[in-house]
């Protein structure tokens, strides 16, 4: 298990010594107890396992980052379960799906909104359409990696 | 010495009078810019998290666009472009476009002419993005920002501390009642802050806030333009904040 996080850029694990910097400094945590990274790295460490909590919760603020003494970097690790979970059959928030089917329609992760449509207009800023041969490059990159 | 602007997804699609504020920054201040057409979005990990290697390539694209220093507008595009040229540039060493955030690039602009403006009284919170600080990218101290501070009171403005001004704003977080809660949480924090508004330089958090604030959140871009004399409807500016200004 740890050898297949570390593929997907998880930090060493192995030099958690699960002094709960990363859990105290967690603004996630502090609304939900249920998740707490230094729990998942533990239960990743001692029942080398996945951790039935829901990476998708982190807000990816890096504060455990910057905090832990060991340098482990939790979210590296809980992006890297991310990307396994998936792998593995388990389906991510749809509205992940949504982002990339926008990238593949206009380049843009969100769509444009009418009233801001209205407004670019009316403040005479630039067309947002991309060109058609940029559009495909980006596809492309996008199905080739599955999407 | 011309710039790359890039504006990122958020600001384009749902916040015109931040990107017209940007145009009326740099049209103010003399930058020269190119905005490639072709680029598309950063797609920050954060958000998309599916494939490293999908996000890489998206940037390694965008990157190949880019002729000079690229100014972001959004934190999370500035974390998302450096952290990929970093991999880029270390994989296949090539040299890479600097990136810089929308904060710094103002204090330095505003340290090197020596521009001061006009006392407006306006008492702003400034929400610090996750993303510009963390981990240590050496924008600013990561533990008392200053940046965009230092920013605001050459402006003219008042910066306001509070307590819990590092805490993330959960922009990012995927489940609906849990990104609500923090959010909620966040914007007590700043209203009980005095302020007058919200400060940021990240779209995510503005969204993210907006939902959920009574005070005004505005994009730095947006305070700086008004500093230097643009019209205040086309940038967003209400009546209401002029009204609290002693010198709007
Ligand atoms: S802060 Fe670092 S060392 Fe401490 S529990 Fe978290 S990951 Fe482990
Ligand atoms: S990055 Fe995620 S796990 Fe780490 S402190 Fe922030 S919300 Fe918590």
């Amino acid at each position: 298990m740890i050898s297949r996080l570390k593929e997907k850029g998880a930090g060493d694990l192995l030099k958690c010594i699960q002094c709960g910097s990363c859990t105290s400094s967690c603004i996630v945590n502090a609304v939900n107890e249920y998740f707490n990274p230094r729990r998942i790295i533990g239960s990743i460490v001692k029942f080398n396992r996945l951790p039935d909590q829901d990476p998708w919760l982190c807000s990816s603020c890096s504060i455990c980052v910057e905090r832990c003494p060991q340098r482990v970097n939790p979210l590296s690790v809980i992006m890297a379960l991310r990307m396994i979970k998936y792998e593995n059959g388990d389906a991510p928030p749809s509205r992940v799906f949504e982002l990339i089917e926008q990238i593949k329609k206009t380049g843009l992760a969100f769509p444009l909104s009418n009233e801001a449509y209205e407004k670019r207009r009316s403040l005479g800023l630039p067309e947002l359409e991309m060109d058609e041969e940029s559009l495909k490059e980006v596809k492309k990159i996008l199905s080739e990696a599955g999407f | 010495m011309s710039m790359t602007l890039y504006l990122g997804c958020l600001i384009r699609t749902l916040y015109p009078e931040v990107e017209k504020a940007v145009y009326e920054v740099l049209g103010r201040i003399g930058v020269v810019f190119e905005e490639p057409k072709g680029a598309s979005c950063c797609a920050p990990l954060g958000l998309f998290s599916l494939s490293k290697n999908a996000w890489l390539r998206l940037n390694e694209r965008n990157m190949r666009l880019f002729q000079s220093t690229v100014l972001t507008v959004c934190d999370d595009c500035f974390a998302s472009l450096s952290d990929a040229f970093k991999i880029l540039s270390e994989k296949n060493n090539v040299r890479v476009p600097e990136v810089k955030p929308f904060g710094k690039f103002m204090l330095e602009k505003l340290e090197e002419k020596g521009l001061r403006f006009s006392f407006k009284g306006l008492r702003c919170a400034v929400q610090h993005s996750c993303h510009l600080l963390r981990p240590a990218r050496n924008v600013d101290n990561a533990e008392n920002p200053m940046v965009v501070k230092n920013v605001l009171e050459k402006l003219g403005y008042i910066p306001v501390s509070y307590v819990s001004e590092l805490d993330c704003c959960g922009g990012l977080v995927f489940e609906e009642k849990m990104r609500d809660a923090i959010a909620r949480r966040k914007a007590e924090a700043l209203e009980k802050s005095g302020a007058d508004c919200v400060v940021t330089t990240c779209s995510h958090c503005m969204r993210q806030l907006k939902s959920v604030s009574r005070l005004p959140v505005l994009h730095l871009a947006q305070l700086s333009a008004l500093s230097m004399g643009a019209n205040p409807e086309e940038i967003g500016i209400s009546e209401i904040l002029l009204r609290r200004m002693v010198n709007p």
